[in-house]
């Protein structure tokens, strides 16, 4: 029933000019998972995003992947921000074949594969289109086909649907969901929003500033498969009420 | 598709004949003198009548603009990537550049023909180069470094190297701030061309003359038709220029105008066996 271990954190910290940023930190990430990060600005989520997809070296501690430490190292990741960060002079079949393009050469199989992503997930008419002419609905979920073709199984994203009106972004939350599942990937997902950790996560992991650290660690015991009438349900309250009051500190 | 085409070139040239047509006017309305200001149609024929004797005058100035705009926009693309990369680079060479350009053209020109040979049309290239680089280099300057550092992120950590990254990425990037540099290096190349031709004290030996001999000879007679028309005719080249190096903008930058990719490039999605 239990899955192996895919990601380990032990004792990770970094520190800048004089600011801890991220105390040290253990942190352990079973395969297939899904993983939401929420905190407030500055509790040092994106420094551990940072950290683990090799953009920044910890001053202290290991990150394992699958046993192996990636310490400062990249290319282990698949990677996704707000920011669609779609190149505006390659159409959405050479954006979602952009990582291969940018460590070899992109085979018949990556161009097949980029669309065959895109027919299923609905944005096979779009393929020979330049990002400007979609939507930015569209446009993420280019970017997370993109993130999905890397083949790597850690997914980190990155407050991927925090541009998107609200109606976009449920129903982008609801597709991730289903390719989650299909894809069987682990994703580490950073949110500012209460509803999208829980709907989405197995797991929650609350972080707070000064220093940067995770305070509570909270299973979710929603089951799955989930849709939007779990929302409402007395346990996403219970559970959203407990993530309130540990961002915002006891009732007021 | 038809209407921006009207848009594009027929309401600029409908305002060039506008501008001649009140020149015309002007002239006829107000008796100015012949000496002063030529009608238009005079000034136009002044450069018609002795085409023989000008075209290769023409063709002489104009392959001085474009050879020296080319290798203007070369030297300057190299200047702009090897600042861009390597700091120091950049921060020797740069108060040069910009001191290269506050020195005035004409100071330069006279050392430039006898460094590089008077009557030579290498001088003339040279001024062109001169005024066209800099524009370039800043632009790709500023071009490399603009690329959005979330982008420059992405790329690492998918494992690129620094070369495909700079392919990929920082060249594609760079296009459009690099053609504000050409337009502006073409607007100003003919006038490099002309500045050149008159600091060369001796005639270019390939047409034994220059078009800006020729107009100051015209000037010296009084002739103003002909200079009024050949000012004309190099303002026409000028624009000309402008015009190409714009259309070549066009070329190299579907994306901002196109929805899709261009048909050719759509090679691998007509190859889907699924395509209906």
């Amino acid at each position: 029933m239990t899955s192996p271990v895919l990601l380990d954190l032990a004792g990770v910290a970094k520190t800048f000019s004089d600011q801890v940023v991220l105390a040290p930190t253990d942190l352990s990430i079973l395969e297939g998972s899904f993983v939401s990060i929420v905190g407030p600005s500055g509790c040092g989520k994106s420094t551990l995003f940072n950290i683990i997809a090799g953009l920044l070296e910890p001053d202290a501690g290991d990150v394992t992947l699958q046993g192996r430490s990636v310490v400062g190292a990249t290319g282990h990741v698949g990677y996704m921000l707000q920011k669609d960060l779609l190149v505006p002079w390659r159409s959405v079949e050479d954006n979602i074949t952009m990582a291969a393009r940018l460590t070899r050469k992109v085979t018949a199989a990556d161009r097949a594969e980029a669309r065959s992503v895109a027919e299923r997930y609905g944005l096979g008419e779009f393929l020979d289109h330049y990002p400007k002419a979609l939507s930015g609905g569209m446009r993420q979920r280019v970017a997370f086909m993109r993130t999905l073709v890397t083949h790597q199984s850690l997914l980190l994203l990155d407050e991927p649907f925090g541009a998107l009106d609200a109606q976009t972004r449920l129903d982008m939350q609801r597709w991730l969901l289903d390719v989650w599942r299909e894809s069987g990937r682990t994703v580490l997902f950073i949110t500012h929003d209460v509803d999208e950790s829980i709907f989405l996560s197995d797991r929650i992991l609350v972080m707070s500033p000064r220093p940067g650290r995770i305070v509570a660690d909270l299973a979710n015991p929603l089951a799955r498969p989930r849709d939007l009438d779990v929302l409402t349900e007395p346990a996403f309250v219970a559970l959203k009420s407990q993530i309130m009051h540990l961002l915002h500190g006891g009732s007021r | 598709m038809k209407r921006a085409w009207v848009a594009k070139v027929m309401l600029p040239l409908a305002s060039f004949a506008i501008l001649l047509l009140l020149w015309q006017a002007v002239v006829v309305v107000f008796h100015v003198q012949g000496y002063i200001a030529p009608r238009p149609l005079d000034a136009i024929r002044a450069v018609t009548d002795n085409w023989s004797l000008l075209s290769p005058l023409v063709a002489q100035i104009i392959k001085e603009t474009v050879y020296g705009f080319l290798l203007g926009a070369v030297i300057g693309i190299f200047f702009g990537v090897v600042m861009s990369k390597i700091p120091l680079v950049q921060r020797l060479l740069y108060p040069m550049l910009v001191l290269s350009q506050a020195v005035p053209v004409i100071v330069i020109a006279f050392p430039l023909a006898t460094i590089l040979g008077f009557g030579s049309v290498k001088p003339i290239i040279a001024i062109v180069v001169w005024i066209v680089f800099f524009p370039v280099t800043v632009s790709v300057i500023d071009g490399l470094g603009h690329v959005d550092q979330d982008i420059l992120n992405l790329a690492k950590v998918y494992g690129a190297s620094r070369w495909r990254t700079f392919v990929q990425i920082e060249v594609p990037a760079t296009v459009s701030p690099l053609f504000s540099g050409l337009k502006i290096g073409a607007t100003y190349a003919i006038t490099g061309a002309f500045i050149g031709e008159l600091a060369s004290p001796e005639q270019v030996a390939a047409t034994g003359s220059s078009l800006a001999l020729y107009i100051q000879h015209a000037e010296s007679n009084l002739d103003s038709p002909a200079v009024y028309g050949i000012t004309l005719l190099i303002s026409i080249i000028g624009v000309a220029w402008f015009l190409t190096v714009s259309g070549l903008e066009t070329l190299a930058t579907p994306w901002l105008r196109r929805t899709t990719v261009r048909r050719w490039r759509r090679r691998t999605i007509a190859a889907s066996p699924d395509d209906h």
